[in-house]
């Protein structure tokens, strides 16, 4: 047994001159939740059309279960699949599409009512069976989508941005729904999205895709405390950039000047003195401390320029002076006032080789 | 001081209301008059002069225009040429709808612009230019003549409908057909079929109405074989019998009656000529 469920092995699709996907390369496990994340245009939809068999791609296999699948039409994939815009069949009662799949494939009556008794149990629908879609609130017809994508135990589940047409609130009950509904049938699947929060918390790993190629694939936590490359840090939550070049390497340790800062951080391997590199702080990893303490690594003296307060948080914009500004967030209860001269401390600092531009 | 201005308020108010009620009572008379005149005449004998109604009722004149005006026979064509009318408009609306609908295309405004022109200009001007073609083709007087005339009106309204009704077909929801292993014939039955079914009704009712009513285009391609309603009523007021006349045009009524009655009943126009939208 392959342990890859999904594989995409060099798929390349080209749209005229644009390359939507470029030599894509993934390999989804069994029963694992793999994100596709990416903003729009990044090609996340391109390579799940791919999938889907809706489109063909110009080069490249696809397996699924190992099974080599880029000829078969759609149909014969044996697929699930939830889609953004819900995508039922507005003629037919929540049974019907439900048991839509079952149907399709000749399933004996009895199976037929007993698969779409528990697809609409798991999705906590049952009692809407006559209602039709447009009887529906939205996440209704989203669970129903749901039901009708797991009813048949397919091998794969795909989910192409099933919350984007949720409000705020039910988006996030939505997710841990998702979230619950897979881990308990221990189903593989690829879920494509633009919202990095929903990524963090659903996925059991992360691809993040940027112009048709993969930047990083990893844990969210891999992600998010080890982002491989500015686009990643900059995709995922907040963060901070500064600009500088290595002053001195010291061991596991070094020194790089950005602007009238020295910033003391873990070396990069194999850097010389002189290499240009970018140094990258996440808003919430800044202390904010009233007054200087010697002995402190990374410390600096900045002034409050905007205090914004988020309720949990304190939102502050520092300037460090020569045009230098961090954003910073702390625990609401350390208060600062706008104005007022403060000390920063970078307890973390990571850092990369800085592109050429 | 202020509740008397309230009063004075109100009683305008009121004022509008009786105003409004009285306009809509004369539109609607408006609208039945003719309708409760032709019905009077067509029961009514010996009803000359200035009298309100008539002094004697009789249903001969009905019995005079079945055998006379030899309707049964008239009916026959009419509805012939109406069932040939719809089929070919609905096939050409099926493809058209489609194209217009679903494809982008070149010049898409301009060619429907060609389509509707036949309802554009007045329709004797057209209907001149087809009796002339049709004295060539030797079509006048077949019923498959007068029908490709009736089609020239049908088939842009059946385009119309047809090309709103493909357009709000969701091509995700006939993907997610796809996904849950629908094969292409599967997809056309299950999914498809149900989801135009409405609008090519609405589109064959449309068309059906419409060479029904078709006067114009009939009166230049019939002959003494393909009269059809429409016709013999005109033909028959030329023959100056007003109460047989009057039953003719009675008899017509019904059928239009009949198929509106269908529409309000069986299906929701609404629903008819929109297809299904805001799925």
């Amino acid at each position: 047994m392959p342990e890859g469920m999904i594989e995409f092995r060099e798929v390349t699709k080209r749209y005229g001159g644009l390359v939507a996907n470029d030599r894509l390369s993934l390999t989804i496990r069994r029963g694992e939740l793999m994100t596709l994340l990416g903003p729009s245009g990044c090609g996340k939809t391109t390579s799940l059309r791919c999938l889907t068999g809706y489109i063909r791609p110009d080069g490249g296999r696809i397996l699924i279960d190992g099974k080599d699948v880029t000829d078969l039409p759609t149909h014969q994939r044996e697929l699930g699949m939830v889609f953004q815009n819900f995508a039922l069949f507005p003629h037919m009662n929540v049974w019907d599409n439900v048991a839509f799949p079952l149907m399709i494939r000749n399933a004996p009556k009895d199976q037929r009512a007993e698969q779409v008794g528990d697809a609409l149990r798991l999705v906590r629908l049952e009692g809407y069976q006559g209602h039709f879609p447009r009887q529906l609130s939205g996440g209704q017809q989203q669970r129903v989508g749901l039901a009708r994508a797991l009813v048949y135990r397919p091998k794969v589940l795909l989910l192409d941005e099933p919350l984007s047409n949720l409000d705020a609130k039910l988006r996030e009950e939505m997710r841990f729904e998702i979230k619950e509904v897979v881990t308990r049938l221990g189903i593989t699947a690829m879920y494509v999205t633009h919202d990095q929060a929903e990524a963090l918390a659903l996925s059991d790993r992360v691809a993040i895709m940027n112009r048709g190629r993969l930047e990083q694939v990893g844990t969210p936590e891999e992600i998010y405390e080890q982002p491989q490359s500015r686009f990643v840090a900059e995709f995922i939550g907040l963060s901070n950039f500064l600009e500088g070049s290595v002053q001195t390497v010291d061991g596991d340790q070094m020194v790089v000047q950005a602007q009238h800062l020295r910033v003391r951080t873990a070396a990069l391997p194999r850097v010389a003195p002189g290499q240009r590199v970018v140094l990258f702080v996440r808003p919430n990893e800044i202390e904010i401390r009233p007054r200087q303490e010697p002995g402190v690594p990374n410390l600096f003296e900045a002034r409050v320029e905007k205090a914004t307060y988020l309720g949990d948080t304190m939102d502050y914009r520092l300037t460090l002076g020569q045009g230098l500004d961090l954003r910073v967030q702390t625990d609401a209860r350390n208060r600062h006032d706008q104005g007022a001269a403060v000390w920063l401390q970078l307890p973390r600092v990571r850092s990369w080789i800085a592109e050429k531009q | 001081m202020r509740t008397l201005a309230r009063a004075y308020l109100r009683g305008l108010w009121d004022g509008k209301l009786v105003l409004g009620y009285t306009l809509l009572l004369s539109f609607s008379l408006l609208i039945i008059a003719p309708f409760l005149m032709i019905l009077l005449r067509s029961v009514g004998k010996g009803w000359f002069g200035r009298l309100w109604f008539p002094p004697q009722l009789t249903l001969d004149w009905y019995r005079w225009a079945i055998e006379v005006g030899n309707i049964p026979e008239v009916m026959k064509n009419t509805l012939i040429i109406g069932v040939i009318a719809v089929a070919v408009s609905t096939v050409i609306g099926i493809f058209a709808g489609w194209a217009f609908g679903r494809r982008r295309m070149p010049g898409k405004e301009f060619l429907m612009a060609i389509v509707l022109l036949p309802r554009m200009i007045p329709p004797i001007t057209y209907a001149l230019g087809v009796a002339k073609i049709f004295y060539t083709l030797d079509l006048v007087d077949t019923y498959l003549g007068v029908a490709l005339a009736h089609v020239s009106v049908c088939a842009p309204y059946a385009i119309l409908v047809l090309a709103t009704t493909f357009e709000a077909l969701d091509e995700r929801v006939l993907e997610a057909a796809g996904v849950c292993g629908a094969n292409t014939l599967k997809r056309f039955f299950y999914v498809v079929l149900p989801l135009i079914m409405p609008g090519i009704l609405a589109s064959m009712i449309f068309s059906f109405t419409h060479s029904y009513n078709e006067f114009t285009l009939t009166l230049l391609t019939y002959g003494p074989h393909t009269v059809t309603l429409p016709v013999r009523t005109y033909l028959a007021v030329g023959d100056g019998y007003w109460e047989i006349t009057s039953a003719m045009a009675v008899i017509m009524v019904l059928p239009s009656l009949l198929i509106l009655a269908m529409i309000q009943r069986r299906a929701k126009p609404e629903r008819l000529v929109g297809g299904f939208k805001g799925v």
